[in-house]
């Protein structure tokens, strides 16, 4: 059972990532479950969790959000390695962020990015998994977290 | 080599994100600093670090091959004057101090503005 | 503080002073000392002197007695012994004068007198011959030695009688030299004794004051240290200092006692103060960032920034209270001349903060959550059981379609608002019927989320969060009582019957709990449910379930009512379902208190629903349809069984969904009938809604 501050870490750590690199807050849309399976993004930045919690975080956007988001980071490559870059840097944010709120019993790996064409994610049993869309400017991206 | 003959400070960024890097140049203001290198891991780091010799580093912590706390720990052996600033998202407190014990000397949360970059650098320099 | 203290500035002084007095005395004493000694001398000098005055006149008185003698021829050898007598006691006596006068220059004319003396009594005394002769014829007369004798004797007579004046004068005068040198040591001696006492009174006085003022510094330092103690003696948090190699310094506040369990601070290692309370890495962590203050490598406000132990779990060293305890510890560096002279750490507990936070976070996860599952399963029969969980998931998958609708705008979100109630409160009201109380609370505490969402001026996914987050819980908890009834269905299977079944005891069940809850009495008699066809066994479940919570609660009048009305105690609320030509017809009637138009006009008003001009021009009619508005509700309090004002358009929206219509007969005091039609395709609408 994924506790409501838990659920807001999560978040958090995602909207401070826009506020501060890319210069503009993001909003979060309205949450729900995932009842079926999710299309991911282009790019998905994914981090597994292990201690007290077991699973994996998500962050997935559209090709077009990310070139927008590095125009607005002064950013003038806009290739596919500074793309999958760009979302395991917000990964990272949402890691760290992680890390600091729960301490040392939330273990959490390294970021990993999951490109182009990759199979949508399942629903786990056992693991009830939450959707929380991201909005920033007219683009919206997802975050998907899925512990237990 | 001779700091005296030299007024300017050598740069090297270490991180393993591309945009990490091209920000961290972008963002400082010190006309002090100049970039001599950027890597992309420890291994390269370490390097680059014995050909350039930098005074100032910055350093992620989370990268392939060697991590930032370990390449510390080799750069300050090499170079105890040189200071580190280590830039991380994973910068919780024990890491943080491990950073600082083995020799770092400050300490920057990703994602950062580019305020937040200078102050820590100004820090560092002080 | 420090038991080793260096020798203060006015201790050293006290010190100096005392060996100055000890050397002003000691020269007193050996100066006095030397000035008695020289003055006893002189004394005994001038009594030598003034015995020697009177030898002279004695020496002529014994020289011209000796001469009478030799004229009268008479025996002279004791004169001349006495002659000799005194001659020698005054030299020695002169001489003694000498070895004591310490100004030579006034004996040296005494002493040449003295030796012309001698010099001149030397043949005298050295005489050992007869000096008379005597004859027969004449009388005795001088022999030659007694003519020389005489002679010798003649001339040291007129030595001595030439002389005895000066003789007398120059002894004089020595004796006023000594006499007068005696009394100038005299003076010297008191003067010096002045001298010493005056000194050493002065430095007394001296010391005196020194002591003083010491005693009054350390009275104020007493004084300092002890509202020192005061302080660490009553302060509420934990302090102590830590040296270079993590000890623990002499001084901590007793609060620090308290909090760990134990008193030997002194000296103590930082790493073993932690040791079994917190887990190791942690203590390895601390230490090296105490290392780090002592480094100065980072300022203070990024050192605390990191600060390991700004809240930690400590495990309890109190066996009556066994909970962990939560330690805040802050850490300062105390700057000296010479960098960090120690470290300075306070502590605080900060359990109950920590705790009130933890409750407030987990006040919605019941501890017995699984009891209450179970409890709440074993009252419901398992068919009825399944029914609802069927019922749940459906109802919660809507919800989650409802939440999963994009939004951005407070419009967006707040369209989602009346939907989410709607499905939220059904739900309750069947779980409620059903006595599943664990389900029907977490509904409650759902659809009070929701429903705070509404008077939030601009909303946000943020505010959605809550609500995803009970969503999932609940979700969770009904898959736990899935699975438990899975389990218990296994050993009591009951073959499988029409939904409509259960029908009947759901209300039942219902129509106990709010008599129970609202302190009424009734009773529902249900007919016909058995020709209910399955597709609309669901939909008018949920409207019978409305319905009859609807009569029981504001139908049915109080007993005590009821009584001054001559019905009976016991309410009784009627549903029938028949068949009918054109299709379907449901009925339900209480033999409550009615509809008073008024009553729903005043609540319509109140809700906002109408305005007072548009409550005054409604019929009848028009008012008793408005209790098939959304947010119409006539309970001003809020409770689990009804009064949410959702309900009753809840059945009208399902009816209409139907194709049905619905018709309200009612009668102040006497009754309420609520008279439901559907088409025959009804049970086709209800199958591919």
């Amino acid at each position: 059972m994924l506790h409501e501050r838990e659920l807001k870490v999560f978040v958090d750590g995602t909207t401070h990532f826009f506020e501060v690199a890319a210069e503009q807050p993001a909003s979060i849309g309205s949450p729900y479950l995932m009842g079926e399976p999710l299309a991911l993004h282009e790019y998905s930045g994914v981090i597994e969790v292990s201690g007290r919690r077991e699973g994996v975080v998500c962050f997935t956007a559209p090709k077009t959000m990310l070139a927008v988001m590095l125009m607005k980071m002064h950013e003038t490559d806009f290739g596919h390695e500074t793309m999958r870059d760009l979302v395991g840097e917000v990964a990272n944010t949402i890691s760290g962020n992680a890390r600091r709120n729960f301490g040392n019993d939330f273990r959490i790996s390294p970021p990993h990015v999951l490109c182009g064409d990759t199979p949508p994610i399942e629903p786990r049993p056992g693991a009830r998994t939450f959707v929380i869309p991201i909005h920033w400017r007219s683009h919206s991206a997802k975050l998907v977290v899925a512990l237990s | 080599m001779n700091a005296a003959i030299d007024p300017t400070l050598k740069l090297l960024i270490v991180d393993d994100s591309n945009i990490v890097r091209r920000r961290v140049e972008r963002s400082q203001r010190f006309d002090r600093l100049r970039l001599v290198g950027s890597a992309a891991n420890g291994v390269e780091a370490l390097a680059l670090f014995s050909r350039t010799d930098p005074d100032v580093v910055t350093m992620d912590l989370t990268m392939p091959q060697m991590d930032g706390i370990e390449c510390i720990r080799r750069m300050v052996a090499v170079k105890p004057s040189v200071r580190i600033l280590v830039i991380s998202a994973l910068a919780d407190k024990a890491t943080a101090i491990e950073a600082m014990a083995c020799g770092a000397n400050g300490f920057l949360n990703k994602p950062f503005t580019e305020r937040q970059l200078n102050e820590a650098l100004a820090e560092l320099l002080r | 503080m420090s038991p080793a203290v260096p020798l203060d500035r006015r201790t050293a002084l006290l010190i100096a002073i005392g060996v100055l007095l000890a050397a002003a005395l000691g020269t007193a004493l050996g100066t006095g000392f030397r000035l008695a000694t020289r003055l006893r001398e002189d004394i005994a000098a001038v009594q030598t002197a003034s015995t020697l005055q009177a030898y002279p006149r004695e020496l002529l008185r014994e020289v011209s007695g000796l001469r009478e003698r030799l004229e009268v021829r008479a025996y002279v050898g004791r004169s001349l012994a006495t002659l000799r007598g005194s001659t020698h006691d005054f030299g020695v006596r002169l001489r003694a004068l000498a070895a004591i006068d310490h100004d030579p220059a006034q004996l040296a004319s005494v002493q040449r007198r003295w030796r012309g003396y001698r010099d001149e009594l030397a043949p005298v005394l050295g005489f050992r011959g007869e000096p008379y002769v005597d004859s027969d014829a004449a009388a005795t007369r001088l022999s030659g030695d007694g003519h020389r004798l005489y002679a010798r004797i003649e001339r040291a007579r007129l030595y001595a009688l030439a002389n005895a004046r000066g003789f007398d004068a120059d002894l004089a005068t020595v004796t006023r030299g000594l006499q007068s040198s005696a009394s100038a040591a005299a003076t010297r001696l008191r003067l010096l004794l002045l001298g010493g006492v005056l000194a050493a009174l002065v430095l007394a006085a001296i010391a005196a004051w020194l002591l003083l003022s010491r005693a009054r510094h350390a009275r104020a330092a007493q004084e300092a240290r002890e509202r020192t103690r005061d302080i660490l003696r009553t302060v509420r948090e934990g302090f102590f200092l830590l040296d270079a190699d993590h000890r623990i310094g002499p001084v901590w506040s007793d609060a620090l006692g308290r909090m760990f369990g134990r008193e030997d601070f002194a000296g103590l290692d930082f790493r073993n103060l932690l040791a079994g309370l917190v887990p190791e890495p942690t203590i390895a962590t601390a230490l090296k960032y105490v290392d780090l203050l002592w480094g100065e490598r980072a300022n203070e406000n990024l050192m605390k920034t990191i600060n390991p132990l700004s809240q930690v779990e400590v495990k309890s060293t109190d066996p009556l209270n066994p909970e962990p305890r939560y330690l805040q510890f802050d850490f300062h560096r105390v700057t000296g001349a010479h960098g960090v002279k120690y470290v300075l750490c306070s502590v605080v507990d900060v359990t109950s903060n920590v705790a009130l936070a933890r409750e407030l976070q987990e006040s919605q996860v019941g501890a017995n959550a699984q009891l209450d599952m179970l409890i709440g399963m074993t009252r419901t029969d398992p068919l009825q059981l399944a029914s609802f969980l069927d019922t749940a998931d459906a109802g919660l998958k809507l919800v989650n379609a409802i939440l999963r609708e994009p939004a951005r705008s407070d419009a967006d979100f707040r369209r989602k608002l009346g939907g989410l109630m709607r499905e939220l409160h059904t739900l309750k009201g069947e779980a409620g019927a059903l006595e599943l109380r664990g389900v029907a609370d977490r509904l409650h505490a759902l659809e009070s989320r929701v429903s705070a969402c509404e008077s939030r001026p601009a909303l946000s996914g943020d505010d959605f969060l809550p609500i995803v987050a009970k969503l999932d819980e609940l979700v969770e908890y009904l898959r736990g009582i899935r699975e438990i009834g899975a389990r218990l269905a296994r050993t009591d299977a009951e073959p499988a019957a029409s939904p409509a079944d259960a029908i009947a005891p759901i209300l039942e069940a219902a129509a106990a709990r709010l008599a129970q809850d609202h302190h009424k009495a009734l009773r529902v008699e249900c007919s016909g449910f058995d020709a209910i066809p399955r597709p609309l066994a669901k939909p008018l479940k949920d409207c019978l379930v409305h319905l009859v919570r609807n009569a029981a609660v504001h139908g049915i009048e109080d007993p005590d009512l009821r009584r001054t009305r001559s019905k009976s105690d016991v309410g009784l609320v009627r549903t029938r379902f028949a068949r009918t030509a054109d299709g379907y017809e449901l009925t339900v009637e209480d033999d409550g208190a009615g509809i008073a138009p008024d009553a729903v006009k005043a609540a319509a008003v109140r809700a906002g629903l109408i305005t007072e001009a548009e409550a005054a021009a409604m019929d009848t009619r028009a008012a008793i349809a408005l209790i098939f508005r959304a947010g119409f509700s006539t309970m001003s309090e809020v409770s689990l069984g009804a009064g949410r004002g959702v309900g009753m358009d809840v059945v009208a929206r399902t009816i209409h969904a139907l194709g049905g219509r619905i018709g309200v007969a009612t009668s102040p005091g006497k009754y309420t009938r609520f008279k439901i039609h559907l088409p025959a395709a009804a049970d086709a609408a209800a199958a591919v809604a």
